[in-house]
């Protein structure tokens, strides 16, 4: 179990682990309210990322980091993610009917 | 484990979150998957047929499991309704501002109750 200390880091190695077994990758969280607690961990079953807190910040955090990972697994790994406004790109490129975008 | 819709499974994942407020856990996993045995993926595989992924979301408070998939298309609803839960109920987190407006440490039962959103 390894735990992470910079959100950034752990954001970084995550989709990278993601990227690399897409079927075998999963991200976990569990919430504790009474210990008000968080903590994320992703993992491929062979290696382990854990992330823990207790501040509400890093919720909101979580939070973007939750879009990535739902556009990279209903999408495909190759999906573009760059934080939220990369999944507009992805929609784009996904040719639903056009919206009078000024191109 | 109980397979729902994404919308009930919203609901009960909403229970779920103020049924362990005093005490409990709340685990989320995601994961990607196609929802199809070996074999059929084999079979697509050889047909040249796209394997079409979703999104595998499963809840437990550690008695009770549900479960939902999502695929590309709802996921964008899904995930902000999903987030719109999380916000609510993460309320014993601790803020970094020394400002508190009228938290009590340690009784966030209140706020997360008065927080709840009525989802139409």
């Amino acid at each position: 179990m390894v735990y992470i200390t910079s959100w950034d880091e752990f954001v970084e190695r995550s989709a990278q682990l993601f990227r690399a077994d897409p079927d075998s990758t999963r991200y976990v969280m569990k919430y504790r309210h009474c210990d008000g607690k968080l903590v994320l961990k992703v993992t491929d079953d062979k290696e382990c990322l854990k992330f823990k807190t207790d501040q509400a910040q890093d919720a909101k955090k979580m939070e973007k980091l939750n879009n990535i990972f739902f556009t990279l697994m209903s999408r495909g790994p190759d999906a573009d993610v760059s934080e939220v406004t990369g999944k507009e790109q992805t929609e784009a490129q996904s040719g639903k009917k056009g919206r009078g975008r000024k191109q | 484990m109980v397979l729902l819709q994404p919308d009930p499974f919203l609901n009960e994942l909403t229970s779920m979150f103020e049924h362990s407020t005093e005490k409990g856990t709340v685990w989320v996993t995601l994961k990607r998957s196609s929802l199809k045995s070996k074999v059929q993926r084999n079979k697509m595989a050889a047909a040249g047929e796209p394997l079409e992924y979703r999104c595998l979301i499963r809840a437990t408070n550690g008695k009770k499991t549900i479960s939902t998939s999502v695929g590309p298309k709802d996921h964008q609803r899904f995930q902000a309704s999903y987030a719109t839960i999380l916000k609510a109920h993460m309320t014993s987190l601790k803020k970094r501002e020394r400002k508190d407006k009228k938290k009590v440490p340690g009784a966030d039962k209140k706020e997360g109750g008065s927080k709840k959103p009525k989802r139409a």
